[in-house]
């Protein structure tokens, strides 16, 4: 993989570069007022990052986001939240008219969250052609990420905070500008016209890279230590042999039903298909669903498998670490934390885990 | 032209037959060439409305028509039997794997039915009686609420006739009309005409009558494999993508709908 230095001072011309091709999403910051508690650190930055497109942003709210976006970045961008995805009898297929979009500000969480989109959108019977033709056509720039949140836990999964593959430029700070390393042909290409702007990366550049990447994974590993989070190995094993724990009632107490844990989750892919009439017309919509909601798996005539608020918790995890692990060899959750952060009941997947283990094993280390 | 996953073809409802009360059997004239295997399943679209999956009750050999026997449980089944000869209705599918005939092939072939779980039990009885040389024999046993319930009324005395067939039927409540066995379809599971070595059973019905046939039919000594069962769950796209379908490590629209209970008796409350 070539790595090259671009400068600061130049990004925007990189971006300009990418926006008269693409539809380019980068990151703007926002500023919470909210402090995390957090017992054993208080140092762990709090803002939040939003994508905008470009077109639409001002130059000065545009940054290179330190983590993760708040949008569920691998899952938003390929399938809306609710959207036509069939004109009923009246023939061709909905063809992705728009331009291709290049999504910036993707982490390695997101990047591990599209091999679980993939599989479900272009696996399964049958490949589904909105998804297909804008996960095709869309230019990934992920980033290393500087730092992380309370919530974050990729690591504990062995997802590191850093990208080695999976997109097509990848972007790491240095104090006056960042590595890019150029991830695929299509990249390639693009990086032949802007070459003016990038030089090769020197050996220091590099180490230096590798020497901040190796840091922040130290302290991420502190901070989750506090967590105890069991090993991505054991979590098939704890969800099955925890099925009739009453962890499932129990921290499903102040859960509001709201939702917003399965809406917000890059790894969740559920939908439902849903008939409407529009413009004179019958059309067809793709709309997400979750397992978290009252109806999801209910059936004509009023059975409903999942009628109870700690049958939904359980099988949430069910599917993400029995069934994905069965399907697809690995666990249908990234460690984004974005689920945690959303819950109005404060509901945490670590937590849950963490009990759950330890009902059934010696205390985590 | 990409196919379009999502797009349903159009379907002309031709004939609609009153089977009971609250059951009815649609006559569809595909506007697109289709066949589907014994056991598959359609989502049956009612246009400006929405879909519901469905398993066709027909002979799989005869593809210029198919039928759908449904009963009104909900909102789209109570709009289905609002519709007229001649609507055009929206048909996606054959979706999901079927009954897997080879596999019954020389052996005694009991099948369980309960009220409306006789429709895809028909399809499938029309294919054996397609191919009934290569079967060693096939046993139906019958059981509805009523007798007002039974569904293909006019049916079951023919099918009786046939060679190689044993039939026997009964009904949870009897009334003066009825001068057959009363009685839960498990009672009349016992002295069974078949050879448990060489046998397969396939269940089909409401929920709760599969989890009690198929545990009388561990009993009377079937193994799991040999137990065949036909699971209803929530289902949206019949593509393995939507999510609602799960059983544990399945989808029952992609790897199903026909499962063994050998496949399933390790996963929790796949009876709900
Ligand atoms: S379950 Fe929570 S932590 Fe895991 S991928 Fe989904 S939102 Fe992120
Ligand atoms: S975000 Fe929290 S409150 Fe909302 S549905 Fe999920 S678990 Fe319940
Ligand atoms: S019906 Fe959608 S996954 Fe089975």
């Amino acid at each position: 993989m070539e790595t090259y230095f671009l400068k600061s001072t130049d990004i925007f011309k990189f971006y300009d570069r990418i926006a008269s091709e693409y539809e380019l999403y980068v990151p703007v910051r926002v500023k919470t007022p909210v402090k995390v508690k957090c017992e054993y650190q208080s140092h762990l930055p709090t803002d939040d990052y939003l994508l905008k497109k470009y077109s639409e942003a001002n130059k000065e709210e545009v940054c290179f986001n330190e983590y993760r976006c708040v949008e569920p970045t691998a899952r938003a961008f390929f399938t809306h939240f609710k959207e036509e995805v069939c004109d009923y009898f009246a023939h061709p297929p909905k063809e992705a008219k728009d331009k291709p979009i290049a999504l910036c500000g993707v982490k390695n969480c997101d990047i591990f969250s599209t091999r679980i989109q993939d599989f479900v959108f272009l696996g399964g019977i049958d490949e589904d052609p909105v998804y297909k033709a804008r996960r095709e056509n869309a230019l990934i720039i992920s980033g290393d990420c500087p730092n992380f949140k309370e919530a974050c836990f990729c690591r504990a999964f062995e997802i590191n905070p850093h990208c080695n593959e999976g997109f097509d430029f990848n972007f790491s700070p240095l104090t006056d500008g960042f590595l890019v390393d150029v991830g695929s042909e299509r990249a390639g290409k693009l990086a032949g016209l802007i070459k003016d702007m990038l030089v090769p990366a020197g050996f220091g550049q590099l180490s230096g890279r590798q020497a901040k990447r190796e840091t922040l994974i130290r302290q991420m590993e502190s901070h989750l230590a506090h967590h105890k989070i069991p090993r991505k190995e054991t979590l098939q094993e704890i969800v099955l042999a925890g099925y009739n724990s009453k962890i499932w009632n129990e921290e499903m107490f102040t859960c509001v039903e709201c939702g917003g844990c399965i809406f917000i989750c890059d790894t969740c892919h559920c939908f439902f298909l849903s008939d409407e009439p529009r413009d004179g017309n019958t059309k067809r919509y793709r709309a997400w669903d979750g397992c978290l909601l009252k109806n999801f798996s209910r059936v004509a005539g009023g059975a409903n498998p999942l009628k109870m608020r700690h049958m939904r918790l359980r099988n949430r995890y069910m599917k993400k670490f029995d069934f994905f692990v069965d399907n697809l060899g690995v666990q249908a959750c990234c460690g984004c934390g974005r689920c945690i952060e959303v819950c109005p009941g404060k509901i945490d997947i670590r937590h849950i885990l963490r009990k759950l283990y330890e009902e059934k094993h010696l205390p985590a280390v | 032209m990409k196919k379009n996953i999502y797009r349903p073809f159009e379907a002309v409802v031709e004939d609609i037959i009153s089977e009971t009360p609250t059951i009815k059997t649609f006559v569809f004239r595909p506007k697109e060439p289709f066949s589907f295997r014994t056991g598959q399943f359609i989502e049956l679209t009612v246009p400006g409305i929405g879909e519901a999956p469905f398993t066709p009750s027909s002979d799989p050999n005869i593809t210029e028509r198919f039928d759908v026997t449904i009963m009104k449980v909900g909102r789209v089944t109570e709009l289905l039997h609002g519709i007229t000869k001649g609507t055009t209705l929206g048909v996606r599918g054959p979706y999901g794997k079927g009954y897997p005939l080879d596999k019954f092939y020389g052996k005694d072939v009991l099948i369980v039915g309960g009220g409306v779980g006789l429709a895809p039990l028909r399809s499938l009885l029309f294919s054996l009686f397609a191919g009934i040389d290569k079967y060693n024999k096939v046993v139906l046993r019958y059981g509805s609420r009523t007798s007002g319930d039974i569904v293909y009324k006019e049916a079951i005395p023919e099918w009786a006739k046939k060679k190689k067939v044993n039939l026997v039927t009964t009904v949870d409540v009897g009334d003066p009309s009825w001068k057959g066995n009363v009685g839960l379809v498990t009672t009349i599971l016992k002295d069974l005409p078949v050879d448990l070595n060489n046998a397969v059973a396939i269940v089909c019905g409401p929920p709760i009558m599969m989890k009690f046939v198929t545990m009388k039919l561990l009993d009377l000594g079937f193994k799991p494999e040999q137990i065949y069962l036909s699971m209803e769950k929530s289902m949206s796209c019949g593509l393995g993508k939507c999510g609602h379908c799960r059983i544990g490590k399945f989808y029952a629209c992609k790897d199903g709908p026909v499962f063994t209970y050998e496949e399933l008796k390790d996963i929790h409350d796949i009876w709900d």
